[in-house]
């Protein structure tokens, strides 16, 4: 996979078999009722952008500032962290999560999900 | 449990301290703390040592270990505490335990960081490393980034502009101006803050602390044997800490440090007191956003107003409630380590009155820090009383 491609994946995250509360990322015990089963369930397609931030002292690894960073929200509590692939980031914008390169860590390539604005729908 | 007093400080300057190491300035910090107390020919029980990075920057461990080397206190109990920016603060609250437990009667405790011989992108990630491994780190987050993304969201939220953020920066650095231990002895204007480089937007370079190196230190007995050791002794009435979930995405809200508000209430408990009894308060404002945020968190202001309190000039060393007098991380400097232990030193030289041009204007009885580990998943606060008041 090049660094610049992206592809569509599933955002995984864990639901409580006791509590039914979803999270991400993993607990060994369930942060709401301490349960410790769990099954990892689709966090959904979309997200919305809660808050971000544009990174231009970026750490090791990342070359191309500014690197957008934000938290985004699938709803049902879960939240998550990462890049959002857009130098026009607004809180409230939807984004889909995909799969693709993220940045060097001790030299070596690391791939994770980061988030890609949706076309909004009129 | 027994009462436990602080009945000696010292410190070190902050800043970039050419030809110093980590040990020399644990040293020195702890060398004039026990001057401060007297105890300079006492045994001392345990030393505690607050220190986060001198494995991954100063190539040393077991640092407790080579300070009574250094400082002959043998057979001290050593050890090293390490609570990411809270270690300070975590060192002071294991001190503080001992001496309540009655295990110990004399303890030192001391707090130090040298940073500024690292490269500024390998100290950055090595602080970096304190956040979520898989959710967090990978994806290229550094502590200003989760700063900046707070700031946005809390100002959003409760209508505060970059100029009030700009205003704690210049507040703090004309404390710092004043404090001959700060390391940024420079004087800002608010406009010159709003123009300063943007490190993360909305964050900037002036609503950030520096890279600092240095050491502080306190020595700690029991309250009811302070007075045989010199006059004027420091109680501690409460100690709270407190944790919240490692990554910031899953806090319940993302605008509130949990775990400041936790700690607080808990140190609030032990010391019988409601935050309308604090006079003084010094805040982990590692970048500017956090003096806001936890001044309302620890309950010092209504959440959402502590920029109004800045506008009417409360804050300030002649306010109602000063905040920051030495200048706070953002002018005295960020040694990590010490910088819990620093925060504790300031205030008993503002509650004994011996703080100089910064003492502040009120005659203060309690005195109130909060230390900040991680970014806010690990809170440590202390509140302070003046004995002879």
């Amino acid at each position: 996979m090049s660094r610049e491609e992206v592809v569509e994946k599933d955002f995984m995250v864990y639901r409580c078999k006791s509590c039914g509360r979803k999270f991400y990322p993993k607990h060994d015990r369930c942060p709401y009722c301490k349960g410790m089963e769990f099954e990892e369930v689709k966090a959904g397609d979309t997200c919305t952008l809660i808050t971000y931030t544009k990174l231009y002292i970026l750490p090791e690894g990342i070359e191309m500032p500014p690197l957008t960073l934000g938290i985004v929200d699938f709803g049902e509590g879960v939240r998550a962290l990462g890049q959002i692939m857009t130098d026009n980031p607004r809180i409230g914008m939807k984004l889909k999560p995909v799969w693709g390169f993220l940045r060097k860590v001790g030299g070596k390539d690391c791939y994770g999900f980061k988030f890609k604005p949706i076309e909004e729908e009129k | 449990m027994r009462d436990v007093a602080i009945i000696g400080v010292g410190m070190t300057k902050f800043g970039r301290l050419e030809g110093k190491d980590l040990m020399d300035l644990l040293a020195e910090a702890s060398l004039k703390a026990m001057k401060d107390a007297n105890v300079e020919n006492k045994e001392i029980d345990a030393v505690y040592v607050g220190n986060m990075l001198s494995a991954a920057i100063n190539h040393q461990t077991a640092i407790a270990s080579s300070l009574v080397d250094r400082i002959s206190i043998f057979p001290a109990a050593a050890d090293k505490v390490e609570n990411g920016p809270a270690s300070g603060g975590s060192a002071v609250k294991n001190g503080f335990l001992a001496v309540a437990s009655g295990v110990y009667d004399l303890v030192l405790v001391v707090g130090g960081e040298k940073m500024t011989t690292a490269d500024t992108d390998v100290l950055t990630d090595y602080i970096a490393t304190m956040t979520h491994p898989t959710a967090e780190y990978v994806h290229g987050i550094t502590l200003p980034a989760l700063a900046a993304m707070l700031m946005r969201i809390y100002m959003q939220r409760y209508g505060v502009t970059e100029r009030h953020i700009a205003m704690v920066a210049v507040k703090n650095h004309k404390n710092g101006m004043k404090n001959p231990y700060a390391h940024i002895h420079r004087e800002i204007t608010v406009e010159g803050a709003m123009q300063s480089v943007m490190i993360s937007d909305p964050l900037r370079l002036y609503y950030t602390c520096p890279i600092s190196d240095g050491a502080a230190a306190v020595i700690l007995c029991p309250a009811d044997k302070a007075e045989e050791y010199r006059d004027k002794p420091v109680k501690i009435i409460g100690v709270g800490q407190a944790t919240d979930v490692q990554c910031v995405h899953e806090r319940e809200d993302p605008a509130v440090l949990k775990s400041c508000r936790i700690a607080a209430e808990k140190a609030y408990k032990m010391a019988g007191i409601t935050p309308k009894d604090i006079d003084v308060a010094e805040v982990h404002d590692a970048f500017e956003i956090l003096e806001l945020v936890e001044s309302e968190d620890v309950g010092l202001f209504e959440k959402g107003t502590a920029h109004l309190a800045v506008e009417k000039g409360v804050t300030e060393i002649d306010g109602d409630l000063p905040i920051n007098p030495s200048g706070g991380l953002k002018a005295r400097g960020h040694p990590v380590g010490a910088t819990g232990v620093a925060q504790i030193v300031e205030l008993v030289w503002q509650l004994r009155g011996e703080a100089g041009e910064r003492q502040i204007k009120k005659d203060a009885k309690r005195a109130l820090a909060c230390n900040f580990g991680g970014f806010g998943n690990n809170t440590v606060v202390h509140i302070l009383e003046a004995m002879w008041k």
